[in-house]
């Protein structure tokens, strides 16, 4: 899943946040600058489907009698989106001292 | 200040009044206006089938009715009252115990039923407590059940 992000050309150390820059970064020539920006969409867009995919799965109940999400289910949404970005942080972060350390 | 009401409501706004009507507080106290309204009516109608105290037959009639009606307005809200309080702690702590649980099944209501069970019966002391919950408890499993026995 980060092989992307790892074994492509550029080599970011820590994965970004959804929608920021990565820090440090000054100016780039605009080949680079649009390589970087494709590959963050492509970054987000795959977590964005997985997210979805994932929670859809473990939260909603397939009971289809009523169209509104029970309290449950959005408390469970919500618990659910949480977990996944910290676990996304805590192995990235993990990948990246890893990847320190073999430097 | 803006006034808000001139305006469609913005998809933030929607989401904030949608978020606060689903919040526990609301529907709690929801459920307890709503109770105090069945409870009224409630009471009403079992005051009209309880045997009442005697009526002062040497007053006039029209005293006479006068006190009636007032005994079943006191049995009424004493009812609407009741029912009130026990529909928002009911109302209130299955929202609560749904929410910490994230899941939607029979239990929360068993759950819920327990601790209504048991806070109105907080004055008969332990065992009147337990008794109360576990009464409340099946009472509101098997409501529970009947209404999603064909989901």
């Amino acid at each position: 899943m980060f092989g992307g992000v790892f074994g492509g050309g550029s080599s970011k150390p820590a994965q970004p946040m959804p929608g920021t820059m990565p820090p440090g970064q000054v100016q780039m020539d605009p080949n680079a600058q649009l390589a970087a920006a494709e590959q963050e969409m492509e970054m987000v867009t795959d977590m964005f489907a997985r997210l979805n995919d994932l929670c859809y799965k473990k939260c909603l109940i397939q009971r289809y009698n009523d169209e509104e999400l029970t309290k449950a289910e959005s408390v469970c949404a919500d618990r659910c989106v949480a977990k996944y970005f910290q676990v996304n942080r805590e192995v990235s972060d993990k990948l990246a001292k890893m990847s320190a350390a073999k430097q | 200040m803006s006034n808000p009401f001139t305006q469609p409501p913005t998809a933030e706004q929607r989401a904030a009044a949608d978020n606060f009507m689903n919040s526990c507080a609301f529907k709690s106290v929801f459920s307890g206006i709503a109770g105090y309204g069945i409870g009224a009516v409630f009471g009403l109608v079992l005051s009209g089938i309880e045997f009442s105290s005697p009526v002062d037959t040497s007053a006039s009639t029209k005293q006479q009715i006068k006190t009636v009606f007032k005994d079943m307005g006191k049995k009424s809200v004493s009812s609407a009252k009741n029912f009130a309080i026990m529909a928002a702690i009911y109302s209130g702590s299955e929202c609560m115990i749904e929410s910490y649980r994230a899941r939607n099944d029979i239990y929360n209501s068993i759950a819920a039923g327990c601790v209504t069970g048991g806070t109105l019966a907080v004055r008969t002391g332990p065992r009147g407590m337990a008794m109360g919950c576990a009464g409340f408890a099946a009472f509101s499993a098997g409501i529970d059940w009947y209404m999603h026995k064909d989901d």
